[in-house]
């Protein structure tokens, strides 16, 4: 990918980011990013609100008719396409987790989760690092494929470390790369890699 | 891999606009695939009766999916408008947000002693101490979601949406007061983002009846819809009335 593409594609999966973070999980430097995103929201590609930068529509379909040139390969390798498969078959298991993270069950009715149960908060961390020991593979041969996924295995092991570490933050918050924003968006990067759509 | 001559090309600019840049991707994008599927090279595969490879359906392909990213054509002449309403912009201000969602199986009711008519279900997210009062929004324009990104979102905005994945929506979510998501479970993405932000939200709604800028209540007290209930097909669902005499 050129880094045109490169900083564009970052916006889509970010969706509304500063140009720090859409650079670091393409693999290019701020000043990069910068003057990159600056170039596309001067002919009309990506607006700018509040610092933070949005792909415009049209920029998204010119970005996505480039994918199949780029992606390809990816998509006709059979080891990538097990490791994908096998992220999608986990993917049931993390909303699971995370909506019973959110939720918790007082006389039969489900209600918002307040965090003051750590019992029961850290059997669901558990089960998130369960969940993560399955997934190193399926990451390992993702990245195999295209080294630049490297990121968000990082970013995943990270999130659970300082879930488990006691910052419970970390494992849904949205205003942070906690592991299920991490895991959202390698969800995007993987529909957008595979050219499939999300289920629901 | 199949590739066009151009792919390879360096120092090609794109296109000044943008309509122009997505148009000839999609093209491109078709031709690299029949390219593949030929199994050719670029020499054969053109000689081969390259002028009937695009078809008049291909070109109708190509626009559906502009037009669903939420573009809509600028038009010089107001027959286009008239005629294709769902292809163009609309003739004036915002006037396509106001044909609200109108579901075959909503049930609907009378205006009740404390003003509330009903309007539909959804399966509520997670059960909040009170229902949620607001004005029904809604969210379906790239216009509409580009402008609350950069004004803000009005507030005591109950956004209405079909986008269950929240693609459209997710750089605003935070700043509604509630949501109704015609789609998805309470398992979807956008399930857990407004679970997240501890916003009210209805998915799978079925609604009719409610105009952009009307004042409606959404059971937010309601039992929330669990996992069990979707595998043994119970039905458990919160209300959204319409609050009457408070409509736009």
């Amino acid at each position: 990918m050129n880094d045109r593409d490169l900083a564009l594609h970052g916006a889509a999966i970010k969706r509304h980011a500063p140009a720090k973070a859409i650079g670091e999980l393409v693999g290019l430097s701020e000043e990069r990013a910068i003057e990159l995103l600056s170039e596309a929201v001067a002919t009309n590609r990506v607006i700018e609100a509040k610092g933070a930068y949005a792909l415009t529509p049209l920029a998204g379909v010119a970005l996505q008719s480039r994918y199949s040139l780029y992606f390809q390969h990816l998509r006709d390798d059979a080891d990538f396409r097990a490791a994908y498969d096998g992220f999608e078959r986990i993917n049931r298991t993390l909303k699971q987790i995370i909506t019973d993270w959110q939720t918790l069950d007082v006389g039969g009715q489900k209600v918002a989760n307040d965090h003051r149960d750590k019992d029961y908060d850290a059997k669901i961390i558990d089960r998130l690092g369960a969940l993560h020991e399955q997934v190193e593979p399926i990451l390992a041969g993702l990245t195999k494929g295209l080294p630049r996924l490297k990121i968000y295995g990082d970013k995943l092991l990270a999130a659970l470390e300082a879930a488990e570490d006691g910052d419970v933050e970390w494992v849904s918050d949205i205003r942070r790369d906690s592991y299920h924003t991490v895991w959202f968006e390698l969800h995007e990067e993987l529909l957008r890699i595979m050219g499939t759509e999300r289920d629901e | 891999m199949a590739k066009l001559p151009i792919d390879d090309a360096l120092y090609v600019k794109p296109p000044a606009s943008p309509l122009v840049e997505a148009t000839l991707g999609l093209v491109q994008e078709l031709v690299r695939d029949r390219l593949r599927e030929s199994g050719g090279e670029w020499a054969e595969f053109t000689m081969a009766g390259a002028d009937d490879l695009l078809t008049r359906d291909d070109f109708a392909a190509i626009e559906a999916r502009l037009l669903a990213s939420g573009h809509r054509f600028d038009w010089s002449a107001s027959i286009s408008v008239s005629e294709r309403p769902d292809a163009y912009k609309a003739a004036a201000g915002d006037a396509g947000e106001d044909v609200g969602f109108s579901h075959p199986d909503a049930p609907t009711g009378e205006v009740q002693a404390d003003g509330k008519a009903l309007r539909g279900v959804g399966d509520n997210v997670v059960q909040h101490a009170q229902d949620l009062r607001g004005t029904a929004r809604y969210i379906r324009s790239n216009e509409r979601v580009l402008a609350y990104l950069t004004d803000g979102v009005p507030p005591g905005t109950i956004a209405v949406i079909d986008d269950s994945g929240g693609t459209l929506t997710a750089p605003i979510i935070e700043q509604f007061a509630g949501v109704i998501c015609a789609g998805g479970t309470v398992r979807s993405h956008l399930g857990i983002l407004t679970r997240e932000y501890n916003i009210p939200c209805l998915m799978n709604a079925k609604i009719a009846g409610i105009r952009d800028g009307d004042t409606v209540v959404i059971e937010a007290s309601a039992p929330a819809k669990t996992t069990e209930d979707y595998q043994d097909g119970i039905e458990r669902v919160g209300r959204v009335w319409l609050l009457a005499g408070e409509g736009a």
